[in-house]
């Protein structure tokens, strides 16, 4: 019985799309396959929540239909994970319904109906996996079906190559993690994780070290920190809403999972500088993330850059965990390890909520620039007051879930200075320096993108004339929209089931976490403003509606309105340093600089990594290629020579390997 | 008892907040040899716009009303965590530094968007310098806090306070005088006060605060001065509770109490006089500095949480 509900999962999300490839011939199935995929979610959160909070541990072997062992089985861990993709994808799934059905029609609903419940059965797949071979093809067809999801609208032009850029870092990546397994399976008596674990004691220095970067890099790059984030704002944006909303909210937390899973479970108790390269990894990735989201004005590609920050914030939790848990303090360890845990539910909360606002907004304004919207709250009520509570979550703000898993890292980085080495003494209470930093900046990021897209006055027609999105849209966001509240005022229930999946992963981890006060002070903090709020609203006023003051002149249009550039230039101005803009001023005619007949100026932001890091190793690799071009001379008798050659050197190697 | 004596301290708090500004004013007037208003002039500004109309721009969405509710409740919540008369107060026990400054923060984001609302480019303006201004006066805030908490073993602010009064004044480490300088950098930046900002500015070069209430009249801008007034002393405040909390009643007897009142005014009028000298003794910063007055700031606080390292 108690495998019941995780078998529903794999069985509805399969059927869902058999019932949708059916809908070219029966068109009612399309709606059967979106009950099923959402009643197949609900039944994945009750086979999560049962492993939480009880402990069973379901397991579907599938070796039967596979060349390797395949086993699905649920730990604690993966539980907690099913459960994020499970209360994630349910709301998104019932945003699409009307969301497909408004903007694809005949073959491609049926398309994006077969492909959503099969990227969700992958991610299944690769949090649920207890066996190499069922983790790597879950994480390779996660991978396809996301950029098959991706390509539904189409793939011409600039779309054509980010999608190309974002098939061949993932490929990079999973070469990355398929190495992490092939250096690893020789020591290991199973292809099962349990040996795997069993064996990693065995293992030398060098070798675990090995191990750990390439598994490092490897979800790195599905995660996207920086300096490998580079597909993550070209893949997002492009897909359609329901795709971007779960692939920066859900994918990314696959990433964080197999990372976890390495780093916690699989090669547990590493050297401290494993932690301080995850904590750099982090800092870095939190602070240019948000950097470089600053100067966004495409509302969905400033919100994969937030994704980046997200993840930098994930990872400097668990950095904070690996150094506690190599300096023996593993209640420390547990509570930092909470924080990245528990930030990842949040974020895939409230960003794939953002990215479901994003949508409606798109929708409702025809348009994803921020510079044309305004005015939105007015006319798109619902809309615009989820999407507020998804701003003051991802900005971390007090009874917001946001907080309260930014608040758990503030408190791992102060337990950071009780350390008696002195280096981690220093460097983990800085962390929080820049956490601190990060929060501020996402706080002026988030006042903008709100200020400007919902408030003040429309700055387009368009933006004037939107309208509300169907129910549907809005039931899915308002249910992400209360789990974010729900998480930020009453925190204890989630942590809890924190608590139990951390207790696996960290030895001699405390029962209840550190997070005691917050628990109580939160409900009442949220009950007083609700109080004050509800006083003030009650006491009768004389209000009169006017016009803003105008400095005396006629009116105001919507084009005098601080916009999002000018709103964000002070910022973009003092951290200069990270944009490195292009700058070129052009006056016409040249032979008369005085007297120009016209001006043009032009700015371009180039993230710099991409000149520094990514142009070198293009060049290298484009050059290589040509170099080995030589070697393929298209005649056989060279090709025999070279067949001959390397079975010499095999036997070479047999006798005296 | 204690409960009582909190809630005593916090309708304390809330209520002397607007005479600080009086008395600020006052003395402002006096280094500049005028005579100045009356240090209850606050008092009858508030009562005057509670009774006025609220003119709400014709463009402004519902927002507009919730966002001075809002920034004056989370500050009054921040507000209970500050012990003032003894070293316990209504959330410091429980709540920590962090709540406090977050709490803060959220004031802040829902002023900045209440000033975007407006549909003016004096709202946007303000609200981008404060944002400028307050992004980057949040690390050394918190960097400052979580020093003196780490030396104090305690992120609760009361805990902290009575570590601190088992103490001896001049027992305090390397730690304290930096992160008390950084701390009292970032309040002036905080509270917008000359040279970040001038209260008493209704210049569009230069401002920032009252660019950002400029559409808010009546009972809605006695909310947001009441608030900024508060915020003003509660800052204050902690930085007395954390640096210099002796004097505090250590028994809640009458006498006490009334010593711990003594004490608290004394080292307030201390600091608000010398917040006045140096605001009639400075010029206003131009914008573009301001990062690197707070750079400094954040350079301080650094520096203390470095040394807590060898402070043990």
């Amino acid at each position: 019985m108690a495998e019941l509900p995780f078998n529903l999962l794999l069985v509805g999300l399969l059927s869902a799309s058999v019932l949708a490839l059916g809908s070219v011939r029966w068109k009612r199935a399309l709606a059967f396959a979106a009950v099923f995929l959402i009643c197949a979610l609900v039944a994945g959160a009750v086979a999560s929540l049962q492993a939480l909070a009880y402990g069973n541990r379901p397991a579907v072997d599938l070796s039967w239909f596979a060349p390797l062992p395949f086993v699905l089985a649920l730990d604690r861990l993966s539980a907690y994970f099913l459960l994020l993709i499970c209360t994630v994808a349910a709301p998104v799934a019932i945003f699409a319904i009307p969301y497909v059905a408004r903007h694809y029609d005949g073959r491609k609903q049926s398309g994006m109906w077969a492909l959503l419940p099969l990227f969700l059965f992958s991610m299944v797949i690769v949090v649920a996996s207890d066996t190499v071979f069922a983790f790597l093809f879950g994480w390779e067809l996660m991978t396809l079906f996301s950029a098959a999801l991706v390509m539904v609208d189409g793939a011409d032009g600039e779309r054509r190559r980010s999608i190309f850029t974002y098939l061949l870092m993932m490929h990079a990546g999973a070469g990355a993690v398929f190495g992490a397994f092939l250096l690893f399976l020789p020591h290991s008596p199973g292809l099962d994780f349990a040996s795997l674990r069993a064996s990693a004691p065995l293992l030398t220095n060098g070798v675990r070290a090995a191990l750990f970067l390439l598994a490092f890099v490897g979800f790195g790059t599905k995660a996207g920190i920086v300096p490998l984030h580079l597909w993550l704002p070209k893949a997002h944006p492009i897909a359609p809403t329901p795709v971007s909303a779960l692939m920066s909210g859900v994918m990314l937390k696959t990433a964080v999972y197999g990372f976890i899973r390495f780093a916690f479970d699989l090669l547990p108790a590493g050297p401290a500088w494993w932690g301080y390269v995850v904590l750099t990894a982090g800092a870095v990735s939190a602070l240019l993330g948000v950097l470089f989201a600053i100067a966004e004005h495409d509302l969905k590609r400033l919100l994969a850059y937030h994704s980046v920050e997200n993840i930098g914030i994930i990872y400097l939790g668990l950095g904070a965990a690996m150094v506690f848990n190599s300096h023996n303090a593993p209640m420390w360890a547990a509570l930092a390890l909470t924080a990245a845990l528990l930030h990842s539910l949040n974020h895939a909360l409230f960003k794939s909520l953002l990215f479901l606002g994003a949508g409606a907004i798109a929708d409702a304004a025809h348009t994803q620039d921020m510079e044309e919207l305004g005015g939105l709250l007015e006319r798109m009520r619902v809309t615009g007051i989820v999407f507020l509570v998804a701003c003051c979550s991802i900005v971390g703000l007090p009874l917001f879930n946001g907080f309260v898993s930014e608040w758990l890292t503030f408190r791992s980085f102060l337990a950071g200075g009780e350390l008696h080495s002195v280096f981690a003494a220093i460097v983990l209470p800085l962390g929080a320096g820049v956490l601190a930093l990060v929060g501020g900046l996402a706080a002026a990021c988030f006042a903008k993108v709100y200020g400007v897209a919902f408030l003040g006055r429309p700055r387009s027609d368009e933006a004037a004339h939107a309208q509300e999105v169907p129910w549907a849209m809005q039931a899915g966001m308002s249910l992400l929209a209360a789990a974010c509240v729900f998480i930020g005022v009453a925190p204890g229930f989630v942590l809890n089931l924190i608590a139990s999946a951390v207790q696996e992963l960290i030895p001699g981890a405390p029962a209840a976490g550190l997070s005691g006060s917050l628990v109580q002070l939160l409900p009442w903090i949220a009950a007083s403003v609700a109080v004050i709020c509800i006083f003030w609203l009650a006491v009768p006023r004389n209000t009169r509606v006017t016009s803003t003051w105008a400095c005396g002149l006629p009116a105001l249009d919507s084009r005098m309105q601080y916009t999002a550039t000018s709103f964000s230039k002070p910022l973009r101005k003092v951290f200069s340093w990270a944009y490195k803009p292009d700058r070129t001023v052009q006056v016409l005619p040249l032979d008369q600089p005085c007297f120009p007949a016209s001006i043009s100026y032009r700015s371009v932001r180039t993230t710099s990594f991409e000149r520094a890091m990514y142009r070198p190793a293009l060049d290298a690799i484009v050059a290589a290629a040509q170099r080995l071009r030589s070697t393929q001379t298209g005649n056989v008798q060279v090709y025999l020579l070279y067949l001959f050659l390397a079975l010499v050197a095999a036997l070479l190697y047999m006798r005296f390997a | 008892m204690t409960l009582t004596v909190d809630v005593i301290q916090l309708l304390l708090l809330i209520s002397v907040a607007p005479l600080l500004r009086g008395i600020i004013g006052r003395v402002k007037a006096r280094i500049q040899n005028r005579r100045g208003a009356s240090v209850f002039r606050p008092y009858a500004d508030l009562r005057k716009l509670f009774r006025k109309e609220d003119l709400v721009p014709s463009t402004a969405s519902f927002l507009f009303r919730f966002c001075p509710v809002i920034l004056f409740a989370a500050t009054l919540a921040a507000a209970a965590f500050v012990p003032v008369l003894h070293a316990s107060s209504l959330l410091g026990n429980t709540g920590d530094f962090i709540l406090l400054v977050y709490l803060l923060a959220l004031a802040r984001f829902f002023l900045v968007l209440g000033a975007m609302d407006g549909g003016s480019s004096f709202g946007g303006m303000g609200a981008s310098r404060e944002a400028l201004v307050s992004t980057l006066a949040e690390a050394p805030l918190l960097l400052g806090l979580l020093a003196i908490a780490i030396v104090a073993h305690s992120a609760s602010i009361a805990s902290i306070v009575q570590w601190t009064i088992a103490r001896q004044p001049f027992e305090l480490s390397p730690v304290h005088a930096f992160a008390f300088v950084a701390l009292a950098m970032v309040t002036i930046a905080e509270t917008g006060r000359v040279p970040i900002d001038n209260p008493a500015t209704h210049l569009e070069l230069t401002m920032i605060h009252e660019a950002m209430v400029l559409e808010y009249s009546g009972p809605s801008l006695a909310l947001i001065e009441w608030a900024n007034a508060i915020k003003l002393t509660l800052m204050f405040t902690l930085l007395i509770a954390i640096f210099a909390p002796w004097g505090v009643a250590a028994s809640l007897s009458f006498f006490g109490i009334v010593i711990a009142v003594a004490a608290f005014s004394v080292k307030m009028a201390i600091l608000i006089v010398s917040l006045a000298a140096l605001e009639s003794s400075v010029a206003k910063l131009r914008m573009y500095m301001v990062p690197e007055y707070l750079g400094v700031a954040c350079a301080l606080s650094v520096l203390a949480v470095v040394f807590t390292a060898f402070a043990r």
